[in-house]
Protein backbone atom coordinates (compact mmCIF):
# COMPACT_ATOMS: atom_id res chain seq x y z
CA UNK A 1 0.00 0.00 0.00
CA UNK A 2 1.33 3.24 -0.98
CA UNK A 3 1.29 5.54 2.20
CA UNK A 4 -0.19 8.67 2.09
CA UNK A 5 2.06 11.87 0.80
CA UNK A 6 1.63 13.66 4.38
CA UNK A 7 3.27 10.53 6.44
CA UNK A 8 5.52 9.52 3.26
CA UNK A 9 9.19 10.95 4.33
CA UNK A 10 10.73 12.30 1.55
CA UNK A 11 14.61 13.23 1.11
CA UNK A 12 15.70 16.34 3.11
CA UNK A 13 16.40 18.09 0.13
CA UNK A 14 13.42 17.24 -1.96
CA UNK A 15 10.87 18.01 1.34
CA UNK A 16 13.01 21.58 1.66
CA UNK A 17 12.34 22.12 -1.73
CA UNK A 18 8.63 20.76 -2.30
CA UNK A 19 7.48 23.61 -3.90
CA UNK A 20 4.51 21.66 -4.31
CA UNK A 21 3.49 21.48 -1.23
CA UNK A 22 2.55 25.53 -1.40
CA UNK A 23 -0.39 23.98 -3.98
CA UNK A 24 -1.57 21.92 -1.16
CA UNK A 25 -4.40 23.54 0.36
CA UNK A 26 -5.83 23.34 3.79
CA UNK A 27 -3.72 21.06 5.68
CA UNK A 28 -4.75 19.16 8.95
CA UNK A 29 -4.45 20.50 12.67
CA UNK A 30 -1.74 17.85 13.08
CA UNK A 31 0.11 18.56 10.03
CA UNK A 32 0.04 22.48 10.76
CA UNK A 33 1.44 21.76 14.38
CA UNK A 34 3.94 19.70 12.67
CA UNK A 35 4.60 22.36 10.05
CA UNK A 36 5.79 24.52 12.77
CA UNK A 37 7.41 22.52 14.74
CA UNK A 38 9.62 21.74 11.60
CA UNK A 39 9.44 25.45 10.37
CA UNK A 40 11.40 26.91 14.25
CA UNK A 41 13.94 24.06 13.80
CA UNK A 42 15.20 25.43 10.28
CA UNK A 43 14.75 28.73 11.32
CA UNK A 44 17.41 28.13 14.32
CA UNK A 45 19.64 25.72 12.04
CA UNK A 46 19.62 28.63 9.19
CA UNK A 47 20.40 31.03 11.72
CA UNK A 48 22.88 28.73 13.34
CA UNK A 49 24.61 28.03 9.86
CA UNK A 50 24.79 31.47 8.30
CA UNK A 51 25.28 34.07 10.72
CA UNK A 52 26.76 32.05 13.93
CA UNK A 53 29.60 30.44 11.45
CA UNK A 54 32.76 32.34 11.51
CA UNK A 55 33.96 32.58 7.78
CA UNK A 56 36.08 29.43 6.23
CA UNK A 57 39.73 29.70 5.71
CA UNK A 58 39.62 29.53 2.49
CA UNK A 59 37.13 32.30 2.16
CA UNK A 60 39.06 34.36 4.18
CA UNK A 61 42.47 33.58 2.32
CA UNK A 62 40.06 34.40 -1.35
CA UNK A 63 39.00 37.34 0.29
CA UNK A 64 41.83 38.80 1.14
CA UNK A 65 43.45 37.56 -2.51
CA UNK A 66 40.66 39.43 -4.79
CA UNK A 67 41.20 42.91 -2.33
CA UNK A 68 45.03 42.67 -3.23
CA UNK A 69 45.16 42.10 -6.22
CA UNK A 70 41.74 44.16 -7.52
CA UNK A 71 43.64 47.58 -5.81
CA UNK A 72 47.06 46.39 -8.10
CA UNK A 73 45.01 46.20 -11.10
CA UNK A 74 43.28 49.49 -10.52
CA UNK A 75 46.46 51.27 -9.22
CA UNK A 76 48.47 49.92 -12.46
CA UNK A 77 45.45 50.92 -14.98
CA UNK A 78 45.32 54.30 -13.11
CA UNK A 79 49.00 54.90 -13.93
CA UNK A 80 49.00 53.77 -17.36
CA UNK A 81 45.66 55.68 -18.02
CA UNK A 82 47.35 58.73 -16.83
CA UNK A 83 50.82 58.00 -18.83
CA UNK A 84 48.44 57.52 -21.88
CA UNK A 85 46.70 61.42 -21.16
CA UNK A 86 49.98 62.86 -20.99
CA UNK A 87 51.61 60.41 -24.30
CA UNK A 88 48.64 62.51 -26.15
CA UNK A 89 49.26 65.41 -25.15
CA UNK A 90 53.13 65.56 -26.13
CA UNK A 91 54.76 64.77 -22.51
CA UNK A 92 56.21 61.13 -22.47
CA UNK A 93 55.68 59.96 -19.19
CA UNK A 94 55.82 56.48 -19.63
CA UNK A 95 56.63 54.30 -17.11
CA UNK A 96 56.59 57.08 -14.47
CA UNK A 97 53.05 57.30 -13.27
CA UNK A 98 52.25 53.75 -13.99
CA UNK A 99 55.34 52.64 -11.24
CA UNK A 100 54.15 55.55 -9.18
CA UNK A 101 50.65 54.05 -9.20
CA UNK A 102 51.26 50.63 -8.89
CA UNK A 103 53.17 51.09 -5.59
CA UNK A 104 49.77 53.26 -4.13
CA UNK A 105 48.04 50.12 -5.73
CA UNK A 106 50.21 47.79 -3.28
CA UNK A 107 49.32 50.45 -0.68
CA UNK A 108 46.06 50.72 -1.56
CA UNK A 109 45.83 46.87 -1.39
CA UNK A 110 47.12 46.61 2.10
CA UNK A 111 45.14 48.95 3.68
CA UNK A 112 41.86 46.93 1.87
CA UNK A 113 43.58 43.68 3.23
CA UNK A 114 43.51 45.30 6.65
CA UNK A 115 39.79 46.44 6.60
CA UNK A 116 38.74 43.08 5.28
CA UNK A 117 40.96 41.63 8.50
CA UNK A 118 38.40 43.88 10.49
CA UNK A 119 35.51 43.12 9.52
CA UNK A 120 36.23 39.15 9.61
CA UNK A 121 37.55 39.76 13.27
CA UNK A 122 34.37 41.75 14.08
CA UNK A 123 32.22 38.55 11.99
CA UNK A 124 34.03 35.88 14.68
CA UNK A 125 33.74 37.92 17.52
CA UNK A 126 30.04 38.08 16.80
CA UNK A 127 30.09 34.41 16.22
CA UNK A 128 32.02 33.84 19.29
CA UNK A 129 30.03 36.01 21.90
CA UNK A 130 26.56 33.99 19.85
CA UNK A 131 28.52 30.82 21.02
CA UNK A 132 28.29 31.63 24.64
CA UNK A 133 24.93 32.88 24.36
CA UNK A 134 24.04 29.56 23.30
CA UNK A 135 25.59 28.36 26.47
CA UNK A 136 23.97 30.06 28.93
CA UNK A 137 20.11 29.20 27.32
CA UNK B 1 35.59 18.53 -27.21
CA UNK B 2 33.20 16.96 -25.05
CA UNK B 3 35.77 16.74 -22.65
CA UNK B 4 37.01 20.45 -22.31
CA UNK B 5 36.73 22.01 -19.20
CA UNK B 6 35.82 25.36 -19.70
CA UNK B 7 33.62 24.34 -23.10
CA UNK B 8 30.82 24.87 -20.48
CA UNK B 9 31.31 28.89 -20.04
CA UNK B 10 31.18 29.22 -23.89
CA UNK B 11 28.61 31.59 -24.95
CA UNK B 12 26.20 30.70 -28.05
CA UNK B 13 23.14 32.03 -30.15
CA UNK B 14 20.04 29.74 -29.38
CA UNK B 15 18.62 31.67 -32.40
CA UNK B 16 21.17 31.59 -35.46
CA UNK B 17 19.07 35.13 -36.73
CA UNK B 18 20.07 38.38 -34.92
CA UNK B 19 17.29 39.67 -32.60
CA UNK B 20 18.66 43.49 -33.47
CA UNK B 21 21.39 44.96 -33.78
CA UNK B 22 22.89 48.20 -31.82
CA UNK B 23 25.53 50.59 -33.48
CA UNK B 24 26.08 47.61 -35.91
CA UNK B 25 26.83 44.87 -33.33
CA UNK B 26 24.34 42.06 -34.11
CA UNK B 27 22.49 40.97 -30.38
CA UNK B 28 21.53 37.25 -30.58
CA UNK B 29 19.82 35.36 -27.59
CA UNK B 30 22.49 33.53 -26.05
CA UNK B 31 22.21 30.75 -23.38
CA UNK B 32 22.94 33.05 -20.95
CA UNK B 33 20.03 35.74 -22.53
CA UNK B 34 18.04 32.42 -21.81
CA UNK B 35 19.71 31.59 -18.19
CA UNK B 36 18.59 35.30 -16.85
CA UNK B 37 15.25 35.01 -17.71
CA UNK B 38 14.36 31.89 -16.65
CA UNK B 39 15.88 33.01 -12.97
CA UNK B 40 14.22 36.32 -13.41
CA UNK B 41 10.71 34.59 -13.98
CA UNK B 42 11.69 31.94 -11.90
CA UNK B 43 12.78 33.64 -8.93
CA UNK B 44 9.85 36.22 -8.79
CA UNK B 45 7.16 33.69 -9.43
CA UNK B 46 8.29 31.74 -7.03
CA UNK B 47 8.44 34.40 -4.15
CA UNK B 48 4.81 36.09 -5.40
CA UNK B 49 3.04 32.38 -5.38
CA UNK B 50 4.70 31.05 -1.96
CA UNK B 51 3.58 34.02 0.06
CA UNK B 52 0.29 34.83 -2.01
CA UNK B 53 -1.67 32.38 0.07
CA UNK B 54 -0.50 34.57 3.28
CA UNK B 55 -1.18 32.07 5.70
CA UNK B 56 -0.40 32.45 9.34
CA UNK B 57 1.16 29.31 9.58
CA UNK B 58 3.18 29.50 6.66
CA UNK B 59 3.41 26.23 4.10
CA UNK B 60 6.97 25.38 3.31
CA UNK B 61 7.48 27.38 0.26
CA UNK B 62 5.82 30.35 1.79
CA UNK B 63 7.98 29.76 4.64
CA UNK B 64 11.33 29.49 2.36
CA UNK B 65 10.13 32.76 1.32
CA UNK B 66 9.82 34.44 4.88
CA UNK B 67 13.01 33.04 5.90
CA UNK B 68 14.71 34.34 2.51
CA UNK B 69 13.40 37.95 3.67
CA UNK B 70 13.80 37.99 7.04
CA UNK B 71 17.72 36.74 6.10
CA UNK B 72 18.19 39.73 4.19
CA UNK B 73 16.37 42.12 6.19
CA UNK B 74 18.29 41.22 9.01
CA UNK B 75 21.81 41.22 6.88
CA UNK B 76 20.61 44.69 6.03
CA UNK B 77 19.80 46.02 9.49
CA UNK B 78 22.91 44.65 11.05
CA UNK B 79 25.83 46.11 8.78
CA UNK B 80 23.66 49.31 7.85
CA UNK B 81 21.25 49.80 10.95
CA UNK B 82 17.74 51.24 10.60
CA UNK B 83 17.58 53.97 7.78
CA UNK B 84 19.85 51.13 5.32
CA UNK B 85 16.45 49.29 5.10
CA UNK B 86 14.94 51.56 2.20
CA UNK B 87 17.60 49.67 0.02
CA UNK B 88 16.07 46.32 0.86
CA UNK B 89 13.98 46.24 -2.68
CA UNK B 90 17.71 46.21 -4.19
CA UNK B 91 19.73 44.16 -1.85
CA UNK B 92 17.14 41.50 -1.54
CA UNK B 93 16.87 41.67 -5.50
CA UNK B 94 20.51 40.93 -6.09
CA UNK B 95 21.10 38.38 -3.18
CA UNK B 96 17.92 36.35 -4.81
CA UNK B 97 19.72 36.96 -8.57
CA UNK B 98 22.84 36.25 -7.88
CA UNK B 99 21.53 32.92 -5.15
CA UNK B 100 19.40 31.79 -8.32
CA UNK B 101 21.80 32.11 -10.68
CA UNK B 102 24.64 30.31 -8.83
CA UNK B 103 21.97 27.47 -7.88
CA UNK B 104 20.31 27.32 -11.49
CA UNK B 105 24.11 26.78 -13.01
CA UNK B 106 24.33 23.96 -10.53
CA UNK B 107 21.87 22.03 -12.97
CA UNK B 108 23.77 19.48 -14.58
CA UNK B 109 23.47 21.16 -18.53
CA UNK B 110 22.53 23.93 -17.74
CA UNK B 111 25.09 27.94 -17.80
CA UNK B 112 26.11 29.96 -14.97
CA UNK B 113 25.35 33.31 -15.68
CA UNK B 114 27.20 34.34 -12.83
CA UNK B 115 30.42 32.45 -13.97
CA UNK B 116 30.64 35.35 -16.82
CA UNK B 117 32.76 38.40 -15.66
CA UNK B 118 30.20 40.61 -17.98
CA UNK B 119 27.38 40.25 -15.64
CA UNK B 120 29.32 40.29 -12.06
CA UNK B 121 30.69 43.33 -13.20
CA UNK B 122 27.92 44.91 -14.53
CA UNK B 123 26.06 44.28 -11.04
CA UNK B 124 29.18 45.65 -9.37
CA UNK B 125 29.21 48.49 -11.24
CA UNK B 126 25.19 49.21 -10.50
CA UNK B 127 26.46 48.73 -6.76
CA UNK B 128 29.22 51.07 -6.59
CA UNK B 129 26.73 53.55 -8.66
CA UNK B 130 23.95 53.54 -6.43
CA UNK B 131 26.61 53.32 -3.56
CA UNK B 132 27.79 57.20 -5.08
CA UNK B 133 24.22 58.57 -6.03
CA UNK B 134 23.29 57.32 -2.56
CA UNK B 135 26.52 59.59 -0.93
CA UNK B 136 25.58 62.45 -3.26
CA UNK B 137 22.38 62.69 -2.32
CA UNK B 138 22.74 62.47 1.82
CA UNK B 139 25.86 64.22 2.27
CA UNK B 140 26.52 66.40 -0.89
CA UNK B 141 29.79 67.05 -1.20
CA UNK B 142 30.89 66.07 2.26
CA UNK B 143 30.50 62.61 0.26
CA UNK B 144 34.31 63.40 -0.70
CA UNK B 145 35.27 63.26 3.07
CA UNK B 146 34.87 59.69 2.93
CA UNK B 147 38.43 59.62 1.14
CA UNK B 148 39.90 61.70 3.73
CA UNK B 149 41.26 59.34 6.70
CA UNK B 150 41.76 61.57 9.74
CA UNK B 151 45.84 61.80 9.61
CA UNK B 152 48.59 64.44 9.80
CA UNK B 153 48.08 66.89 7.35
CA UNK B 154 51.31 66.42 5.39
CA UNK B 155 50.35 62.56 4.39
CA UNK B 156 47.07 63.05 3.74
CA UNK B 157 47.53 63.82 -0.23
CA UNK B 158 49.58 59.97 -0.56
CA UNK B 159 46.36 58.82 1.83
CA UNK B 160 43.49 60.33 -0.28
CA UNK B 161 45.27 58.70 -3.06
CA UNK B 162 45.66 55.22 -1.73
CA UNK B 163 41.95 56.15 -0.02
CA UNK B 164 40.56 56.88 -3.76
CA UNK B 165 42.12 53.62 -5.14
CA UNK B 166 40.83 51.44 -2.02
CA UNK B 167 37.42 52.83 -3.56
CA UNK B 168 37.71 52.05 -7.26
CA UNK B 169 39.19 48.31 -6.62
CA UNK B 170 35.66 47.69 -4.73
CA UNK B 171 33.94 46.92 -7.77
CA UNK B 172 36.64 44.54 -9.01
CA UNK B 173 37.31 42.74 -5.95
CA UNK B 174 33.34 42.24 -5.79
CA UNK B 175 32.82 41.06 -9.03
CA UNK B 176 36.31 38.76 -9.48
CA UNK B 177 35.39 37.05 -6.46
CA UNK B 178 32.09 36.04 -7.75
CA UNK B 179 33.17 35.02 -11.12
CA UNK B 180 36.27 33.37 -10.22
CA UNK B 181 34.72 31.19 -7.67
CA UNK B 182 31.93 29.98 -10.14
CA UNK B 183 34.34 29.58 -12.63
CA UNK B 184 36.86 27.63 -10.62
CA UNK B 185 34.21 25.63 -9.20
CA UNK B 186 32.51 24.56 -12.31
CA UNK B 187 35.70 24.04 -14.29
CA UNK B 188 36.88 21.90 -10.96
CA UNK B 189 34.05 19.81 -11.47
CA UNK B 190 34.18 19.53 -15.34
CA UNK B 191 38.02 18.24 -15.30
CA UNK B 192 37.13 15.62 -12.30
CA UNK B 193 34.18 14.17 -14.84
CA UNK B 194 37.12 14.30 -17.33
CA UNK B 195 39.30 12.12 -14.62
CA UNK B 196 36.38 9.51 -14.46
CA UNK B 197 35.68 9.67 -18.30
CA UNK B 198 39.46 8.97 -19.34
CA UNK B 199 40.58 6.68 -16.75
CA UNK B 200 37.31 4.49 -17.72
CA UNK B 201 38.27 4.72 -21.41
CA UNK B 202 42.05 3.60 -20.41
CA UNK B 203 40.57 0.32 -19.77
CA UNK B 204 42.62 -2.59 -17.75
CA UNK B 205 43.79 -1.80 -14.31
CA UNK B 206 42.86 1.56 -14.45
CA UNK B 207 39.33 1.69 -15.27
CA UNK B 208 38.38 0.44 -11.48
CA UNK B 209 40.37 3.46 -10.43
CA UNK B 210 38.00 6.03 -12.08
CA UNK B 211 35.38 5.27 -9.34
CA UNK B 212 37.59 7.90 -7.03
CA UNK B 213 37.18 10.98 -8.88
CA UNK B 214 33.49 9.96 -9.21
CA UNK B 215 33.09 9.99 -4.85
CA UNK B 216 35.51 13.24 -5.39
CA UNK B 217 33.14 15.09 -7.42
CA UNK B 218 30.10 14.10 -5.00
CA UNK B 219 32.18 16.09 -2.44
CA UNK B 220 32.90 18.92 -4.77
CA UNK B 221 29.51 19.50 -5.82
CA UNK B 222 28.07 19.42 -2.11
CA UNK B 223 30.84 22.02 -1.53
CA UNK B 224 29.63 23.55 -4.17
CA UNK B 225 26.13 24.38 -3.32
CA UNK B 226 27.76 25.86 -0.36
CA UNK B 227 29.98 28.12 -2.10
CA UNK B 228 26.89 29.14 -4.65
CA UNK B 229 25.18 30.42 -1.20
CA UNK B 230 27.88 31.75 0.27
CA UNK B 231 28.82 33.41 -2.68
CA UNK B 232 25.79 35.20 -3.12
CA UNK B 233 25.85 36.38 1.14
CA UNK B 234 29.23 37.74 0.51
CA UNK B 235 27.87 39.40 -2.67
CA UNK B 236 24.90 41.10 -0.61
CA UNK B 237 26.92 41.93 2.51
CA UNK B 238 29.57 43.92 1.03
CA UNK B 239 26.85 45.35 -0.98
CA UNK B 240 25.72 46.43 2.36
CA UNK B 241 28.75 47.41 4.16
CA UNK B 242 29.24 49.90 1.36
CA UNK B 243 26.32 51.25 1.25
CA UNK B 244 26.84 51.92 5.41
CA UNK B 245 29.67 53.79 4.38
CA UNK B 246 27.26 56.28 1.69
CA UNK B 247 24.96 56.32 4.40
CA UNK B 248 27.07 57.47 7.05
CA UNK B 249 30.83 58.16 6.47
CA UNK B 250 32.85 57.89 9.44
CA UNK B 251 29.82 57.93 11.98
CA UNK B 252 31.42 54.83 13.45
CA UNK B 253 35.34 55.98 13.93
Amino acid sequence: MVPPPSTRRRPGFVRLFGLWETVLTAPDPQRLNDLGKKLAELQTRQAAGTKRQPPSQSGIAFRFTTELVASLVVGGGLGWGIDWLFGHFGFHTRPVFLIVFFMLGIAAGIRNVMRAAKEINAEIASARSSETEDGKE
Amino acid sequence: MALNPMEQFTIKPLIAEPLFAIAGHPIYFTNQALLMIIVVVASSLFLTLAVKPGRLVPTRGQSMAEISYEFVANMIHTATGEDGLKFFPFVFTLFMFVLCSNFFGMIPGSFTVTSQIAVTLALACLVMLIVIITGFAKHGLRFFMLFVPKAPIYILPLLVVIELISFCSRPISLSVRLFANMLAGHTLLAVFAGFVVSLGAAGGLLAPLSVAPLLLIVGILLLEFLVAFLQAYVFAILTCIYLNEALHLHDHH
